[in-house]
């Protein structure tokens, strides 16, 4: 019981923002100023889905808004489309993680898989619609793609690194409630 | 404790819906407004931008440089090859800097005979790269200068050689330069000696296609690409690169600026660019141009077909 103390909770959520927050370091760092031909994956969204899947009380819808909008703000996307997708996704995502979590890890890619690529025909949907540039569609398949082979790694980096694990069925939060 | 549980879950969940639907039209709603006013929120993103990446610049600068360091030290193993091959170029340069000095002497001799005053508005703002745009369908890279060191949308970019870009998005104190490379780039140019007009369309490669070509075949690779005044957008003659063909046969632009290694940029102050305020602005001219002429040709042309029939 003592591991899902509200000290743990906040830590977590805090350590969310903070990972969030090393991400767009990491983007933003001058380094790749050519024209890129490989698109690398969206560790961003992965590790959002991630934690999602597991642990949904560590990523709150706020925070989620938060992260994402900034994102879109700050890597020059149009602002709030991918943010809104990802919070509805990521809302879909929650309450399957319990069923989830019974079942083997396939299952649990495969359900973020999904959604991701759910996500992202209707990202390239609407900036079509509203004619908006949407950028070459061989590097969105690629950044589909790899941010698909990047899950497991990022769950398993916050499971080893940070103890982001799936609840087992008999856990409880501290006020009681089932995880 | 069960019922304790439903309590809470009955209590929290219509809160939780309520908080989804307010969030989901809140963004949607800013995406709409951008898709609508695109100007008003391109500057609060200037401003968000403007307050965050500077906070992170004092972790980033030693970051990119130790990054930097080590791209070096992996190009120190070719040291030798690399020796040979600039003492070549070195062979070469001498005889180019001998015929340099001979045109520079001409040509100094020729503006005194000219009594030529080159064009005194165009300084600049030398400015140190923050970030580039962070993801691999925008080219765009932030710069540490804003509206405070007096820079303006729509400004030309030039490292020491060539254009760079496009000033979009002005905080108070970083401003983002749209590359040529960016797939909404395009910059009217003019291909030199045989001055046709083209667009530098970018499209998310490191040599942007000519677009809107009048005559392919007035157009030779290795040409010089240089910017036009057409349409206030840049000052006239700024290099842009040279003309390269692709393999499919198409005209693309060897950029002549170093984009791998964009660590200062100039900004040109330009005091006659044309200035985007609406969103309306950016299709109609403030007056039409030519207003009173333009009914007079539809008539000739409609009563032509029956003169020749």
């Amino acid at each position: 019981m003592a591991e899902n103390s509200p000290a743990r909770l906040w830590t977590m959520r805090a350590t969310y923002l903070g990972l969030a927050l090393m991400i767009f370091f990491v983007h933003l760092l001058p380094m790749q100023i050519m024209p890129q031909r490989l698109a690398g994956p969206d560790v961003l969204t992965a590790l959002t889905f991630a934690w999602a899947l597991r642990r949904p009380d560590y990523v709150p819808m706020i925070s989620i808004a938060a992260v994402m909008l900034t994102a879109d703000l700050l890597f020059h996307r149009p602002p709030g489309l991918w943010a809104v997708l990802v919070l509805l996704a990521t809302e879909w995502l929650k309450p399957r993680g319990r069923q989830v979590r019974e079942n083997t890890f396939a299952a649990e890619w495969l359900t973020a898989a999904m959604a991701l690529l759910f996500i992202t025909l209707i990202y390239r949907l609407v900036l079509a619609l509203l004619i908006v540039t949407p950028g070459m569609l061989s590097l969105w398949l690629m950044q589909y793609g790899m941010t698909v082979v990047a899950y497991p790694l990022v769950a398993g980096i916050s499971y080893l690194a940070l103890g982001v694990r799936r609840s087992t069925p008999g856990e409880y939060d501290h006020t009681g409630r089932p995880l | 404790m069960a019922s304790d549980r439903n309590a809470s879950d009955d209590f929290t969940g219509p809160l939780k819906r309520l908080l989804l639907v307010v969030l989901v039209l809140a963004l949607s709603g800013i995406f709409l407004l951008w898709r609508i006013d695109s100007p008003r929120v391109e500057r609060f993103r200037a401003q968000v931008v403007d307050s965050i990446v500077p906070r992170m610049d004092w972790a980033m600068a030693p970051v990119t440089a130790s990054v930097r360091l080590f791209r070096d030290f992996q190009s120190y193993q070719r040291l030798s090859e690399q020796n040979a091959e600039l003492r070549r170029e070195l062979r070469q340069m001498t005889a180019w800097k001998e015929a340099a000095l001979q045109l520079e002497q001409e040509n100094a001799r020729l503006r005194d005979l000219n009594n030529v005053q080159l064009d005194p508005r165009l300084t600049y703002i030398t400015a140190v790269v923050l970030a580039d745009s962070g993801s691999p369908f925008r080219q765009s890279v932030l710069i540490n200068v804003g509206s405070r060191d007096g820079i303006v949308d729509g400004w030309a970019t030039m490292d020491g050689i060539g254009l760079v870009g496009r000033i979009s998005g002005v905080g108070d104190n970083t401003s983002r330069v749209i590359l040529l490379t960016d797939a909404t780039s395009r910059i009217p140019a003019e291909i030199q000696p045989s001055g046709q007009r083209a667009l530098i369309a970018g499209d998310n490669t490191s040599a942007p296609p000519i677009d809107f070509l009048e005559n392919p075949d007035l157009v030779r690779p290795g040409d010089r690409i240089v910017t036009t005044g057409d349409g206030e957008v840049f000052p006239p003659d700024l290099l842009i690169g040279q003309v390269a063909q692709d393999p499919g046969g198409r005209l693309r632009v060897r950029l002549a600026a170093d984009y791998e290694r964009l660590e200062f940029l100039r900004v040109l102050r330009d005091h006659g660019a044309r200035q985007v305020g609406s969103p309306s602005a950016l299709i109609l001219p403030e007056t039409i141009p030519d207003s009173g002429e333009a009914p007079s040709p539809a008539p000739s042309d409609a009563t032509e077909p029956p003169g020749d029939g």
